[in-house]
């Protein structure tokens, strides 16, 4: 392969999708918080509806997992799929399209259920008008990223790199997951019925529900894992063959995990039993991949006290193996008994969220802005200094529900000598107080350090480009 | 033992036959898979291509 001259990739779109990606960062770790707040200090629901707990907390998971989330899988596949292949984009008018559409598509999402039109049905909220649209502009990102893939010189890349699977996995995935589970009958502009009724609309939902946590947000991000670790750390991944077993064990196997979030209901005990059962196995494929990543290191561990950008990378796979070994405990059904319904879940999702997604986009987006516009970061103590904020940050928030989930399970269960319930609900919720205090307090040095972020990136290209134009002026 | 894993098969519905055979080609694909991606024979070919994304920007 000639090394030398390098094709001039699409990237102005990937800039636009980067800073996209860190704008809504700050904007959803902060609706979070907010809304975390209101939980410890519920007049800070001002009576205004738009901004009540019910309404803000799904603005908030839209915000962050589509648009944050979405923007970033977006900005990484394009900026990958160009590097890893030797290719230009297919399309760039039509990755340009993509962009700025996913953009207004999800502010109007925002808009929306801020509005109070929702599905009611969770991560697919959004009214079918906007559910179409969404799906139509995800069908042209993934038309684009496979041309691309297809356009390439196979003689000079004969083998597609293995993040691109997982990118393409997700893409795939996500298309068909996401339209089944979006099946409605509309009967206005902005309200729609599902499809499906009873028990089955509960299995479809969390089919849908517990897949966009697996391909979403865990096999897109395996793919930013497995192209940007071995980049920063300028060696190549642990074993590649590794990497291929958790690809296949990961597309086989987390289709399957769905009914864990029905223990106890209408569905029939042997489909919670069989989601238990494959969530338990997962563990295999998810340390495999977790320990994949973290071994690029080996020999090389100093890199981690110099370099503050892998430190996101590698704590975010410590995130990624802790979430994955917690999620299928409490799928089990005994553990699930416990935990289900309490803060727990939402500790978890957040050890998920924050440690793993969270983590491994800002390694991977300060990654990019630095190859990108070609320079240095403009301050890596502030980078350092985000990090310590994310990172205590995330604990806070996760120790914060480990012990108001249990506290709450136990106080449900707990009995007196008489056979009656021991605390009344309201009791419960009172002992939350403190717990939700120091929640609020971790989300709230979560949302610092995103700030920290955008101002680093943005004082970054500003001097990048002030250098550029110093650089034409004098050569004028 | 016997009791606990009985079948009814004459119960079974289309649904049910359709997840079975999903099921059990899930299974022989990724024991399919597992072989390709671990045979000792394959171990340099795949391992070469961890190197490829070093040098591409």
């Amino acid at each position: 392969m000639d090394t030398t001259v390098k094709p001039q990739y699409n990237d102005g779109v990937v800039k636009y999708l980067a800073v996209g990606a860190i704008t809504f960062l700050v904007l959803g770790t902060l609706m979070g918080t907010f809304a975390a707040a209101q939980l410890a200090w519920p007049a800070l629901n001002f009576d205004i509806a738009e901004i009540t707990f019910a309404r803000l907390r799904v603005m908030h998971t839209n915000t962050v997992i589509f648009a944050f989330g979405g923007m970033t899988l977006m900005a990484t596949a394009f900026y990958t799929v160009q590097r890893t292949n030797g290719v230009k984009l297919w399309s760039n008018g039509m990755a340009w399209v993509t962009a700025i559409l996913f953009t207004i598509g999800l502010l109007l999402v925002v808009v929306t259920i801020s509005l109070g039109m929702t599905t009611g049905k969770e991560y697919h909220e959004q009214e079918w008008p906007l559910a179409i649209a969404i799906a139509l502009v995800w069908t042209l990102y993934t038309l684009n990223f496979v041309m691309t893939i297809a356009s390439r010189n196979k003689e000079t890349h004969p083998n597609v790199y293995v993040s691109n699977w997982f990118f393409l996995g997700m893409m795939i995935a996500i298309t068909y997951l996401y339209v089944v589970n979006g099946l409605a009958i509309p009967v206005s502009l902005f309200r729609s019925y599902s499809l499906f009724g009873g028990v089955q609309d509960a299995m479809i939902q969390w089919w849908w529900g517990h897949n966009a946590v697996g391909f979403f947000l865990t096999a897109g991000f395996l793919g930013i894992m497995y192209y940007f670790v071995p980049k920063q750390a300028q060696r190549p991944i642990y074993s590649y063959r590794l990497s291929v077993i958790h690809f296949w064990a990961l597309m086989f196997g987390y289709v399957w995990l769905g009914a864990h979030h029905l223990q106890y209901t209408a569905l029939p005990d042997w489909t919670g039993s069989l989601g238990a059962v494959i969530s338990l196995a997962m563990i295999i494929p998810s340390w495999g991949g977790a320990l994949n990543g973290m071994l690029t290191l080996s020999g090389a561990w100093d890199r981690l006290r110099t370099d503050y950008i892998l430190r996101f990378l590698i704590i975010s796979l410590a995130f990624y193996a802790m979430a994955t070994f917690e999620g299928p405990v409490m799928a089990a059904k005994t553990v699930n008994a416990l935990s289900h319904y309490t803060d727990w879940t939402v500790g978890h999702v957040h050890s998920g969220a924050l440690g793993w997604v969270a983590m491994v986009s800002i390694g991977a987006l300060y990654h990019m802005v630095m190859k990108l516009w070609n320079t240095e970061m403009y301050s890596m103590k502030l980078i350092n200094f985000h990090f310590w904020l994310a990172t205590i940050g995330t604990v806070f928030y996760i120790v914060a529900m480990w012990v108001s989930g249990i506290m709450q399970g136990l106080m449900w269960r707990a009995y007196d000598e008489y056979g009656t319930l021991a605390y009344t609900f309201a009791e419960s919720v009172a002992a939350m107080h403190p717990y939700y205090v120091m929640r609020t307090v971790g989300g709230l040095l979560f949302f610092s350090g995103a700030v920290v972020m955008l101002y680093n990136v943005i004082m970054t290209i500003r001097t990048a480009n002030a250098r550029q134009e110093a650089g034409v002026a004098a050569n004028a | 033992m016997l009791e606990y894993f009985k079948t009814d098969w004459s119960a079974m519905t289309t649904s049910d036959w359709v997840g079975l055979i999903i099921t059990v080609a899930v299974f022989f694909g990724m024991l399919i898979t597992f072989w390709r991606a671990l045979r000792p024979s394959k171990r340099k070919e795949l391992e070469e291509e961890k190197y490829k994304i070093l040098d591409d920007d």
